[in-house]
């Protein structure tokens, strides 16, 4: 019964959508508003009824047939109803419209937001036409199994039941973010009051799709087994590429709200991170490529996607040519100056956003060129991966990175930079030691020295520019500058302790495969290991093969257990490594097959990976930076919701309206 | 020659994954290993999977470096038998080239065009705006 109260409450929501796009786009006012809260608590309510037959094992659900056990635990029974394309696509249509419900609940009531409902409420409509008629996940068998076919047990893991949610709240948050700036686009209102209304619909989303990255790289790094974190894999390309669009839009927005420049270039960036969210989509699920972590594929889906895709974009394009060449450009300012700073930002993020796309599509438009015999078989595979992406696209954020201290401190309009290169040279000399130690103690890497300056200067830069803030002197008194200016430098301190952590661990990581027989063992770095050999364990709804290693390290013993579990139900094996945690990084072994011909001789690779931590804590900061800026905007919004002007420097007179309808 | 050193690493079965004695052609040995696609795996390099062709072909690797071949030599050793596909590296010969360039041909003009573009609408009269409320993004 509950299946189908979450089926007719789809049904529903699809509805309230199709009438919540009409009114918004038409009369406006209150109608849209309920109605886009309607069909928010509907999907939720849909959502709730889909956990809830996961949780019961209610296996005359198709979906849950398929996709759970009676042996799996509660807590990937509730991730399993997400964990599969049919309920991943019920989560994608619960947070579209959960956007739109929560802006009928926050945003002020005018034309803006009646239009943004209205295109939220077409894109929920397509969304949710595609689930109900496509791919429904309320389809019942007529005869039941007895239980159900399990779940790919390389997702039942704790960061990746939370890795949907959180990817999902940025992939579609850009959503929101396009109904917006397609509303302005209608409305013929791209300035300065259009501009604050986007960025913390922008900052949730793009902070958001931080966090699911961030946790998609660290469930690869424990569970795939080979301990990588990134390896440019075409999935991991198509999210980056709307976050990369997405960290550009949350800068020029900025420029948009204080100043009103950039108004056409930041609306673009609005329209085109959403569409590069859907193009990720359709690479995901399409089954166009080979990937670690491709997932729920099908071809007829990805037509689908496709279509969605070019009505979308397509139609916000069109609006975007029609209104753009009205957009006034903003006050002039000097070319070194923060606005000058921002573009700068955009050019080369924008920049990296077209490079990792040509390096994502180009293997598979080479590929279906050799399969249409358009070039010969032999020349038609091609494999694009670290290497490129570490020769073009490193070098140019690194070389980005270096104006940051520099852009963070300078003032709008026009900037006098020898006080502020003055205040910053220590930093600089802190980050030239820094990379020189690194090249010594790293064995004289260029890129590892450039990357240890680069990720220092941006840590210390930033740090020495919140002292110059309070005028240099009581350091106390840093930590009363307002919530936004630590928004801002947590995210940036993020970005460098990330690029510290990315430049050591990838430069320094040393990696080896011991053959071992029980009673042997093996040295490396200094650490001793002891395989004592593999036992039978029993899980819930898997059989380990369970290894002890006995590591010795400055006179401490320990015993690991790296493991390799093996799924009846999916038929699938599993690697779970075992990690220690020092100071320095990550000691990581992983157990591989036995050795063909030698029973009893396990493959057991030992890795060490230094600033591992650095790597996640400083997307993490980043992230955290980004919701700091929400709050201080959420803690403000009241007075200034209720003066209704945009904050206009007393110096700012000329700043124009903007409006051009 | 070549298939020759294969074979005969290939009959010496288990032995260890030994580094090379010298650590500067261990390193090299090693980002090799990382450029070099496993060809059963998906999407992995041969440094990181634990398939039995990719033991082969980290083995084929320190040989070669070993015996004294170039980085390129090693590669295209590999791109013979299996095919552009099995390099992470794109050649950089005919269109690889426009694939290498590309990022900073866009780079250079876009970047020009709106360097050239913000020169020329230079003002020298502005001013820096004062900035209060410690000169945040929002200030």
């Amino acid at each position: 019964m509950i299946a189908e109260l979450g089926h007719l409450l789809a049904f529903l929501a699809l509805a309230t959508a199709a009438a919540q796009s009409y009114l918004g786009l038409t009369t406006g006012g209150e109608a849209p508003r309920r109605l886009a809260v309607a069909t928010g608590m509907f999907l939720v309510l849909s959502m709730l009824t889909l956990v809830i037959s996961f949780v019961r094992l209610d296996f005359s659900v198709a979906l849950v047939a398929k996709n759970s056990h009676s042996l799996k635990p509660i807590i990937y029974r509730i991730a399993g109803a997400w964990g599969n394309h049919e309920g991943s696509m019920l989560l994608w249509c619960v947070i579209m419209a959960g956007y739109g419900g929560a802006a009928a609940l926050f945003m002020r009531n005018d034309r803006l937001r009646d239009r943004a409902l209205g295109v939220q409420g077409l894109l929920t409509l397509g969304s949710l036409a595609y689930l109900l008629f496509a791919s429904s996940p309320f389809t019942r068998l007529a005869d039941p199994p007895l239980d159900g076919g399990g779940m790919n047990p390389l997702l039942q893991d704790p960061a990746v039941a939370l890795h949907p949610p959180f990817l999902y709240m940025g992939y579609v948050g850009m959503s929101f973010v396009f109904s917006i700036a397609a509303a302005g686009l209608i409305n013929g209102q791209i300035d300065r009051e259009w501009a604050r209304r986007v960025r913390p619909w922008a900052l949730t989303a793009w902070s958001s799709l931080t966090i699911g990255i961030a946790l998609g790289a660290i469930w690869a790094y424990y569970e795939l087994g080979w301990g990588g974190w990134w390896f440019w894999d075409p999935v991991e390309n198509a999210s980056f590429m709307p976050w990369l669009v997405g960290a550009a839009l949350v800068h020029s927005l900025i420029v948009t709200e204080k100043r009103g420049g950039m108004a056409s270039w930041t609306v673009f960036l609005a329209v085109l991170s959403f569409c590069l969210a859907l193009l990720g989509t359709f690479l995901v699920r399409s089954g166009v490529m080979t990937s670690v972590h491709a997932f729920a594929t099908d071809p007829t889906r990805g037509l689908v996607l496709l279509a969605g895709l070019g009505v979308a974009g397509g139609a916000a394009l069109a609006l975007f040519a029609w209104r753009a060449p009205k957009l006034p450009a903003g006050p002039e300012f000097d070319p070194v100056s923060r606005e000058g700073a921002l573009v700068l930002n955009n050019l080369f993020l924008s920049v990296g956003a077209a490079l990792v796309l040509l390096g994502t599509v180009t293997p598979m438009v080479v590929q279906w060129l050799g399969e249409i015999k358009a070039i010969p078989p032999e020349s038609a595979s091609l494999s694009i991966g670290e290497p490129y992406f570490q020769l073009t696209l490193a070098p140019m954020i690194a070389v980005l990175l270096l104006f940051l201290p520099l852009a963070q401190a300078a003032p709008w309009r026009k900037a006098d930079l020898s006080p502020l290169v003055k205040w910053l040279t220590p930093a600089m000399v802190v980050a030239v030691i820094a990379g020189l130690v690194a090249l010594a103690l790293g064995g004289w890497g260029i890129w590892l020295g450039f990357g240890v300056l680069v990720g220092t200067w941006v840590v210390v830069g930033v740090g020495f520019d919140l002292w110059r803030r309070v005028g240099g002197g009581g350091v106390g008194r840093v930590f009363r500058l307002p919530l936004t200016v630590w928004g801002m430098a947590i995210a940036h301190i993020g970005v460098g302790i990330f690029v510290i952590g990315a430049t050591v661990e990838t430069a320094t990581r040393t990696e080896r495969t011991f053959p071992l027989a029980a009673g042997q063992s093996a040295e490396m770095a200094g650490w001793k290991f002891e395989f004592l050999g593999v036992r039978p364990v029993e899980g819930p709804n898997y059989y380990s093969t369970l290894a002890d290693v006995r590591v010795t390290h400055d006179g401490t013993t320990e015993i690991i257990n790296p493991e390799k579990r093996f799924y009846p139900v999916a038929d699938t094996s599993t690697t779970e490594v075992a990690i220690r945690k020092t100071l320095g990084g990550d000691v990581y072994v992983a157990l591989g097959d036995t050795i063909r011909d030698q029973p009893g001789v396990w493959r057991l690779r030992i890795a060490h990976h230094p600033l591992i931590d650095w790597v996640f804590g400083g997307a993490a900061l980043i992230a955290l930076g980004g919701f700091m800026s929400l709050a201080a905007r959420v803690r403000r919004r009241a007075p200034v919701a209720a003066s209704e002007a945009p904050t206009v420097e007393p110096s700012d007179e000329k700043a124009p309206a903007g409006v051009v309808a | 020659m070549k298939v020759a050193i294969l074979v005969a690493f290939l009959l010496q079965g288990a032995a260890a994954e030994a580094p090379l004695p010298d650590a500067g052609k261990e390193a090299r040995a090693q980002t090799l290993m990382r450029e070099l696609r496993c060809v059963v795996c998906e999407n992995e390099p041969i440094s990181q999977s634990t398939a039995d062709i990719a033991v082969d072909m980290r083995r084929v690797v320190r040989a070669q470096i070993d015996k004294g071949a170039s980085d390129t030599e090693v590669r295209q050793y590999f791109v013979d038998r299996y095919g552009q596909f099995v390099s992470f590296r794109p050649p950089t010969d005919g269109w690889g080239m426009a694939l290498w360039a590309f990022p900073f041909l866009l780079l250079a003009g876009v970047g020009g065009l709106v360097g050239f573009r913000t020169l020329r609408a230079r003002k020298r009269d502005l001013t820096p705006l004062p900035d209060d409320r410690g000169g945040g993004p929002d200030a």
